[in-house]
């Protein structure tokens, strides 16, 4: 069924009239064809008012039908604020209208309107927001009689990703400009990328009309696209937009649900201008449109926009769509030019010609309404006798379609946020764009060229430009013919009863952008804060101009010099999913992942890694711990500690190096001994530490922390290549395994798989490191003492992590080995009171306040920090790492909780943890010098302020005497 | 002593979680996937596949007297850093700044030339350092017409032939970690090795994979590349 | 995005590169005076104009020199720091007892 609408063929170039769809808006069912949009399908059954506005609850319909504008957002089940006049209909499709109380027909809210001399801009500002908390009683009120639109919040996530896209040279806009260009660089050699924001290549030649003839736009249309379509040089992205300009050329493009990340070395935008309305009283009813919109939904869409119309232009352009309108069918009751006269005198003689009455230096000064003011139902047009001022007396038309057209706007977005400055050239009342980076240009009606020639001149001429900039071939230029202006200067009719609006997003009337520079808002930046102008989804493509001009002229100013508002990306709206795409989260596992996720470990995140927590279930976290800590302490246990950073430096500087970077002294390090490994930066902050073990007198095995290690690595680097020391830095964190065997048993358990090392404790004392063979796996074995047990660390290739692991457990089996988390180690070490930096300590943290004196080399002539410690410890200390201890029936500190000194902080806990062994609360905190000595009391303000007072110990709480670890 | 040796193991990949019901072969010590099912693979190779060449040999070094102890050891080396040559028996060398170098095996030896180098290394006074490449970095090695296409949604480094011919070399970022990534193709098979952190291959595995699903790419076992 | 181009690496997207500071020359830290060491520690010129900066390409592990002007954000030179410390650096011990504050 063709709906009667529609208009014969060559209209409809976007749908297919063999394959109609239904689909429902607002639960009422309506019929499209394959290609409407949601817009085109809906005014194509007679149906205008898609939407209400944001703050006055007018009825709107579409303005620019080219997704410019919040006229057409409605409301999707999935997806609010959806341009309707971008969003192809599809059969089965729910669309439903938003912003209104009761149903879009009869709006509740609507008497809003009326109000709106009481809701002057800055309205919800000085009314709202005093006395201080009344915002929040009044934002959700507000917000739902301001609302746009739901979210839903049981959706589906989909699958969104991103890709590079290399270019040589990116086009974006496909019109003649855009089309000409592409075709001359893509001749020449070039890779292009010819981006276009419409489903269909050709831009205005889709739908404007360039000659009275009417045959110029189709027949070079023709003939570009046939050049353009299987151009091998030519990647063309439709309904994709490119929404920002970012340093160098790098552009994302927004294509279905993708976003390209092009690299572009040149780019041409050729985005062409935006159409702009005329302010008048009534200009934004249902009815009213742009008039490029009406030659859009006749060329496109096939849709007749009205029965009798009236033209309103300020350029020779309204002529032409008015030979359009009546070529389809469409009776043009008047052609209104604002002007006093048309540039091209046979424009006046064809409407002659054709009948149509023209009224020239007038202007529509109110759109007029039956009840409801569901659509537009006449115009009042009269003489314009000054800058925004008409005559008295006027006359008075029916129409069901007004067009406006004041002129042009360039796309600026993209480019001022390429630091393009935007000049205002008087003569010509248009906005030019200046100041862009290298390689960057424009062409076509965004650089003013507005005649059909000119435009092609000008693209032919950028692709020139890109061309000798990529080294290729360049073809000789087109010369320009003169211009002629397009923009009427004023095209701003205020009305005393107001609703003639300067931006339709916000509802805003000439009256509320000139109270606001009355107000002091003198400078745009501040009116567009102060009034929202600017601000809506249209973000200013239609009142960026009008609204220069007004405040240029209320505060006395040029326009030039008030200028618009920052541009800033993105340029149109984009969805969270397009900038999160998908979502790139790296992780790391040991070699022995999968025999901890075998023993039911509760793996936790340490860095990038996954580490075993402890082994057993979340909900039985603190018995797995005890239990876990007590089997280490009597019989033997297995920790998985290959997120352990390791390095290893090798070479005649070798020792030198870590002589250098860590406070402790190693020249002297005899081979086959380790030693604990302290390192600060240049301001004396302990920022790393680790275990340095010497395996030759030229190779270092060094140990770091598993998050610091690659910002280690990197610093090491980085000295040396001031230094030039003779050594080699390698980072082996991922190449080396490791598991700590620890406990009274341990050495039992490791000679059963270890050959080539005499494991007795006068052999293989505690610090020693040996190399040798364990289950017959080349390893580096190390005595530490972390748990405060016997134990050892033995390190091997990754390759033969998990058949360590294997041997281990089994070799361990008859003693009771079982394994342990990175929870359970905590514990253990919390218990010998060792730091683990950058959780004990923070950015302030020197060795003074963690006794850590002794693991500083005085005689060293130099190391990283020495200066700036020696000048911390000739003043006094401020604060101290100190151990405490609680009863265990007392509330459990939390890392973090403050400790007290009178009504003063003095510091926080760091660690904190219920020991089995000791049978009391433990932990670590700093507080003040004066609080630290053992026997004294802190307060620490633990969950719901409660104050505990804690007992301040000597440090370790187990095993005072180091005898277990050195066994 | 106990019953479990070094000697009876065979080394597996980081990748086995992932390799369930693939048919495995043994290379040396090692076992790695000949191919994954009853698919044809030999096509998949030649559109967009995935190989883990993680338990062939590669080995690093590293330092001023490295390039003449591996010219002294028959190896041909590139000239310029973030390039790789082709060696007559298959291996390859990648130079990755003025003084280091990645062997990479070849699969006509099962990777044997290159497992020597590594096993017969020991550190004297030269300034030439092992870098354990084996322990340290996975190896994937992605085929087919796509793989630009493909990594173009993982890493910002232009791939594409016209812009990183056969023998270039990248150290980039790709799926936000760290890759070595070498174009190694021909005219016949458009190759690329990357190599990436050991212990984040599980992770940049499925990256891979999920980039490679449009274009109906999948992983493919070794038995393809030798046919 | 900004490209940066490494000496060893190319033209890179900036997120490949890690910012290493200012480049600052180390007063010898056993005979400046302490006023002369917090002003190396905790100041930076912070100049509207062409400045030298450390840069570490993150993926090779390379460090190198930037030249870049402040005010337009453009990267003028990249280089190698064998460029600025082409001998080893040693440091001698103190030849006097620093003075320390008090």
């Amino acid at each position: 069924m063709n709906s009667p609408t529609r208009l014969p063929a060559p209209m409809g170039l976007l749908i297919d009239r063999e394959r109609p769809l239904r689909f429902s808006f607002e639960g009422q069912s309506y019929q499209g064809f394959e290609g409407d949009s949601v817009a085109s399908a809906l005014l194509g059954n007679g149906r205008w008012l898609l939407s209400r506005s944001f703050k006055y609850h007018r009825p709107r319909g579409p303005l620019s039908m080219a997704g410019q504008d919040a006229n057409s957002l409605v409301q999707l089940p999935e997806e609010p604020n959806v341009p309707a006049d971008l969003h192809p209909a599809s059969e089965g499709l729910k669309v439903a209208g938003q912003n209104f109380s009761g149903s879009l027909d009869s709006d509740r809210d609507a008497y809003l309107g009326k109000f709106s001399r009481f809701m002057p801009v800055g309205f919800y500002y000085r009314a709202f927001y005093k006395p201080k908390g009344m915002w929040k009683i009044w934002e959700p009120l507000i917000r739902k009689k301001a609302g746009l639109g739901v979210l839903d919040l049981d959706f589906k996530p989909q699958y969104y990703d991103k890709a590079y896209l290399f270019v040589d040279l990116a086009v974006i806009g496909a019109g003649p400009a855009g089309l000409r260009a592409a075709l001359d660089a893509a001749n020449s050699g070039a890779k292009v990328l010819l981006i276009e924001q419409q489903p269909v290549l050709g831009g205005s030649l889709n739908y404007a009309r360039f000659d009275i003839a009417g045959t110029r736009a189709t027949s070079l249309r023709a003939e570009l696209l046939a050049a353009v379509e299987g151009h091998p040089n030519i990647q063309v992205l439709l309904r994709a937009t490119c929404n920002a300009w970012f340093t160098d050329n790098y552009l994302p493009v927004i294509q279905h649900k993708r976003m390209y990340k092009v690299r572009a070395t040149r780019c041409l935008v050729a985005a062409g201008s935006f159409d702009q309305p005329v302010v008048f009283r009534n200009n934004d009813l249902p009815g009213v449109m742009l008039t490029s919109a009406a030659q859009r939904l006749m060329k496109f869409y096939a849709v007749k926009p009205g029965q009798r119309a009236v033209v309103l232009t300020g350029n020779d352009d309204g002529y032409l769509a008015a030979l359009d309108l009546q070529e389809q069918g469409v009776t043009v009751a008047a052609l209104v030019d604002m002007r006093t006269t048309p540039v091209d005198s046979e424009l006046a003689t064809e409407l002659k010609r054709r009948q149509i009455p023209l009224h020239l230096g007038s202007t529509v000064y109110e759109a007029l309404h039956e009840a409801g003011m569901r659509h537009v139902s006449g115009v009042d047009i009269r003489p314009i006798t000054g800058q925004g001022k008409v005559a008295t007396q006027g006359l008075q038309l029916a129409c069901d379609l007004l067009c406006m057209s004041a002129g042009y706007m360039p796309v600026y977005q993209l480019l001022c946020q390429a630091g393009g400055k935007l000049a205002y050239e008087e003569t010509r009342a248009e906005f030019a764009i200046s100041n862009l980076p290298t390689h960057l240009d424009i062409a076509g009606s965004v650089n003013g060229r507005h005649l059909l020639d000119n435009v092609l001149a000008d693209a032919a001429r950028g692709a020139a430009e890109a061309l000798a900039a990529l080294g290729l071939d360049v073809p000789t230029p087109a010369a320009f013919a003169a211009e002629r202006p397009v923009n009427f200067p004023w095209p701003i009719f205020p009305h005393p009863k107001g609703k003639d609006f300067v931006d339709f997003d916000e509802d805003l009337q000439v009256r509320d952008i000139v109270n606001a520079t009355r107000s002091g808002y003198r400078d745009i930046q501040l009116v567009k804060r102060f009034s929202t102008v600017g601000m809506g989804p249209s973000q200013g493509r239609h009142s960026a101009l009008p609204t220069a001009r007004l405040v240029a002229h209320a505060t006395g100013r040029s326009i030039g010099e008030t200028g618009v508002t920052t541009a800033r990306p993105p340029f149109e709206a984009e969805k969270l999913a397009h900038v999160a795409g998908r979502a790139f989260d790296p992780y790391r596992q040991t070699p022995m992942h999968r025999r901890h996720l075998e023993a039911g470990a509760k793996m936790m995140p340490a860095g990038l890694w996954q580490r075993p927590a402890f082994y057993g279930k979340a909900e039985d976290r603190d018995r797995c711990m005890q239990e876990e800590a007590r089997h280490v302490r009597e019989k033997v246990g297995l920790i998985d500690v290959s997120t352990l950073g390791g390095l290893d430096v090798r070479g005649p500087d070798a020792a030198e190096l870590l002589e250098r970077l860590y406070t402790f002294g190693f020249a002297k390090l005899a081979v086959g001994r380790t030693r604990y490994a302290l390192m600060t930066n240049e301001h004396g902050v302990v920022i790393d530490d680790g275990v340095c073990a010497r395996l030759g007198e030229r190779h270092f095995y060094v140990s770091a922390t598993t998050s610091g290690v690659d910002r280690l690595y990197q610093q090491m680097l980085k000295w040396n290549a001031q230094w030039r020391l003779d050594v080699d830095i390698t980072n082996v964190t991922a190449a080396l395994a490791a598991v700590n065997l620890a406990g009274p048993l341990s050495r039992q358990v490791l000679a059963k798989v270890c050959e080539g090392i005499d494991l007795s404790a006068e052999a293989f004392p505690y610090l020693g490191v040996r190399l040798g063979k364990v289950a017959g796996i080349a390893a580096r074995v190390l005595r530490v003492g972390f748990v405060g047990e016997l134990g050892y660390e033995i390190h091997v290739p990754a390759r033969y992590a998990e058949r360590l692991w294997d041997v281990l457990m089994e070799a361990g089996a008859a003693l009771g080995i079982r394994p342990f988390g990175v929870e359970t180690q905590r514990l253990l070490r919390l218990e010998k009171g060792h730091v683990i930096i950058s959780q004990d300590t923070d950015g302030m943290t020197h060795p003074a306040e963690i006794d850590m004196q002794w693991a500083i080399g005085r005689k060293k002539p130099f190391f990283v920090g020495k200066r700036s410690i020696e000048i911390l410890e000739a003043q006094p200390l401020k604060r101290k790492l100190v151990g405490f201890t609680l009863p265990p029936t007392s509330a459990q500190p939390l890392e973090g909780h403050l400790v007290l000194d009178g009504a003063d902080i003095s510091g926080n806990v760091t660690s904190c943890e219920y020991s089995r062994t000791v049978g009391q609360i433990i932990g670590l905190a700093y507080a003040a010098t004066h609080q630290a000595t053992p026997g004294m009391h802190i307060p620490i303000r633990v969950e719901g302020g409660e104050i505990v007072q804690a007992t301040v110990v000597q440090l370790p709480f187990h095993d005072p005497e180091n005898q277990r670890q050195e066994l | 002593m106990s019953s479990l040796k070094a000697e009876d193991f065979i080394e597996r990949s980081p990748l086995y979680p992932l390799q369930q019901g693939a048919r495995l072969a043994t290379l040396a010590h090692s076992s790695i996937v000949a191919r994954y099912g009853e698919k044809e693979e030999h096509a998949l190779l030649q559109r967009c596949a995935l190989i883990d060449l993680s338990n062939l040999p590669r080995v690093g070094f590293r330092g001023s007297d490295s390039a003449a102890y591996l010219q002294a050891r028959g190896y041909c080396l590139p000239e310029q850093p973030n390039q790789a040559v082709r060696q007559q028996d298959g291996c390859l060398v990648a130079r990755l700044s003025q003084s280091e170098y990645l062997l990479l095996g070849s699969l006509h030896d099962l990777g044997a030339r290159i497992a020597v180098e590594e096993s017969r290394w020991e550190q004297d006074d030269q300034r030439n350092y092992l870098l354990p490449r084996q322990d340290s970095h996975a190896w994937l090695q992605l085929t087919g017409n796509r793989s630009a296409e493909v990594m173009a949604k993982l890493c910002g480094v232009d791939l594409r032939a016209r812009a990183f011919a056969s023998g270039a070399v990248a150290q980039t970022s790709a799926a936000r970690i760290n890759v070595i990534v070498i174009n190694a193709g021909s005219q016949a098979l458009p190759a690329l090795q990357i190599l990436c952190d050991r212990a984040s291959v599980q992770y940049f595995w499925g990256a891979l994979l999920d980039a490679m699903d449009e274009f109906g790419g999948g992983p493919v076992g070794i038995d393809a590349l030798l046919d | 995005m900004k490209i940066l181009t490494c000496p060893l690496n190319g033209p890179r997207n900036i997120s490949e590169f890690t910012y290493g500071g200012e480049f600052k020359r180390m007063p010898d830290p056993a005979r400046c005076s302490d006023l002369e060491w917090a002003d190396y520690v905790f100041n930076s010129d912070n100049a509207a104009g062409v400045v030298v900066e450390w840069w570490l390409h993150n993926a090779s592990s390379y460090w190198f020199l930037a030249e870049r002007h402040t005010v337009s954000d453009q990267v003028l030179r990249t280089f190698d720091p064998k460029e600025v410390f082409d001998r080893r650096i040693d440091f001698a011990a103190p030849a006097t007892i620093p003075e320390i504050a008090g």
